[in-house]
């Protein structure tokens, strides 16, 4: 997390908030790649792309831990107050929110080895823009977390609602497909699970964009967040049912 | 304070307990003991302290930081007139305490010290005994009889966390009791004379860690009966103790707010900067 303050002067405590920036940096660029490849996998039925996300995985899982241990490690040795200690704070927060998007991709990935084997009668539009959606978020967000940038925070926590809307769409399209055919029922079931995966990492991104909000202003990310997530109360009626 | 013991003081002044404040941004600290408002200081033509106004709030501890020369320390040498030792050292504007001003002239500067006390960043104990550095202020202001005055030392040394330590050789030296029993025997002195505030000048930076320790958690203790005004070059030591935090650059007061916003989130760039080792 980039901070706008002067130099540190103990230099051996500037370098080492630069190093859990790059740290971050890193951990960021790596789940990036990881959603990257876990849509590819499932959007261009790329088994090498499924293969490449779940790979990535635990090279995520173990930069969480890094940044973990060096987090603990700067609030033994440092005692950081004000920005450092909120920008601290932050990356351990980020950290557990990037390590879960990457849980996530991962999983997606898995599900398209199985959805693969299927021949699918419709098409994949809307899962493709929610995927497009939620990269571009993801990327903002990163980009925000490297700069310290509230504006970018703002800018992702907004356009959440969008990804929501989208999978709401979704989550009833699967279910007609469904409900016309039933050798539908597998590959939606695994559509509908990847789709609820990427509006998770849709979730997670934003409380990256809050933590980076905090961290850069000293004050919470506040006013109400759009909910879009409806598909909880969602009932599609099956033609019979009428 | 504690009635039960015979108060022979009388009070600085009879009127009514001033109204909260309003300083900077510490409006909301509750009811001010002491309220400075716009007050300038000078060492001879050098102005140490530039208009300052702060609420110093009842029964908690007010934290001073700031780079050395900014005027903490000045500040609290106001508050008890220990600039009064010196010529060509003044202070304008107002200080107020029971609706008196108390950097006015006509204020009783003995009276006012036994009721703003000090203790110094040495711990300063008289050669005397342990029990009669404690009833030595006490002689200067009352009258008490030897019960009363034995009532009055036990209260202070239990007070100031070292009764149990030294209660079997009250009679021995004060000089051979260890640097943190003797700063804290300074405590006892000071609030033997039961002032209504105490200012301590970065109180434990001749201490061990433990000594330090054990003196903050006195503060913690004292703060339920006094007004508490502590400078202190240790920053954690700031955010340990003090409920509210004043941040002072180079005479001037540049935030005053709660301690945890203080090093949390602090307003001013300046603060900021300081508190977190950037300065300069």
């Amino acid at each position: 997390m980039a901070s706008d303050a002067a130099e540190h002067i103990v230099k051996s405590f500037e370098g080492d908030l630069k190093r859990l920036s790059a740290l971050l940096t890193e951990m960021g660029g790596l789940v990036e790649s990881e959603v990257a490849a876990a849509c590819q996998s499932v959007l261009s039925r790329d088994t090498e792309a499924a293969t490449l996300a779940v790979e990535t995985d635990p090279k995520v899982d173990a930069l969480e831990r890094d940044v973990e241990q060096f987090v603990i490690r700067l609030l033994a040795l440092r005692q950081p107050v004000a920005q450092d200690l909120r920008v601290i704070v932050a990356s351990l927060k980020i950290t557990g929110d990037l390590e879960r998007i990457g849980d996530y991709a991962a999983n997606v990935a898995k599900r398209s080895l199985v959805l693969n084997q299927f021949s699918l009668p419709f098409s994949l539009t809307g899962l493709s823009n929610m995927s497009r959606l939620v990269q571009e978020n993801l990327k903002t967000v990163i980009d925000a977390v490297g700069e310290g940038d509230a504006g970018k925070a703002v800018e992702v926590w907004r356009s959440d609602e969008n990804i929501d809307e989208i999978y709401n769409a979704l989550f009833r399209e699967l279910i007609t497909y469904m409900m016309e055919d039933p050798r539908n029922i597998t590959p939606c079931t695994h559509l509908l699970f990847i789709a609820k995966n990427l509006e998770r990492i849709g979730d997670h991104a934003t409380n990256v964009a809050e933590t980076v909000y905090y961290a850069a202003k000293g004050e919470p990310l506040t006013g109400s967040r759009p909910k879009g997530d409806t598909s909880a109360y969602a009932l599609v009626r099956s033609p019979r049912d009428d | 304070m504690d009635n039960s013991m015979g108060d022979t003081r009388k009070p600085l002044d009879g009127k009514a307990e001033i109204g909260p404040i309003t300083a900077r941004s510490n409006e909301a600290m509750g009811t001010s003991r002491i309220a400075i408002r716009d007050l300038d200081f000078f060492y001879g033509a050098n102005k140490a302290l530039k208009s300052i106004t702060l609420g110093i709030p009842e029964k908690q501890v007010t934290g001073m930081i700031g780079p050395s020369g900014c005027g903490k320390s000045t500040l609290l040498r106001v508050l008890n007139r220990m600039y009064d030792l010196y010529s060509g050292q003044r202070a304008i504007g107002e200080v107020l305490m029971d609706g008196k001003n108390i950097i006015a002239s006509d204020v009783d500067v003995n009276q006012l010290r036994s009721r703003i006390g000090m203790v110094f960043q040495k711990p300063t104990p008289f050669p005397m005994s342990i029990y009669d550095n404690v009833a030595f202020g006490v002689k200067l202001h009352e009258r008490l009889s030897k019960s009363d005055m034995d009532e009055r030392v036990e209260w202070s040394l239990t007070r100031a966390a070292l009764w149990d330590e030294v209660k079997d050789r009250l009679g021995a030296s004060a000089a051979g009791i260890s640097g943190g029993q003797q700063q804290r025997l300074c405590i006892a002195r000071t609030i033997a004379t039961r002032p209504d505030v105490i200012l301590l000048d970065e109180p434990t930076s001749a201490l061990d860690p433990i000594s330090t320790l054990k003196i903050e958690e006195l503060i913690d203790e004292l703060k339920h009966e006094f007004t508490i005004v502590i400078v202190t070059h240790n920053m954690q030591q700031a955010a340990r103790c003090a409920d509210q935090v004043a941040f002072f650059f180079i005479g001037e007061l540049i935030e005053v707010g709660a301690a945890a916003q203080m090093f949390t989130s602090p307003r001013q760039k300046r603060t900021q900067e300081y508190i977190t080792g950037r300065f300069g």
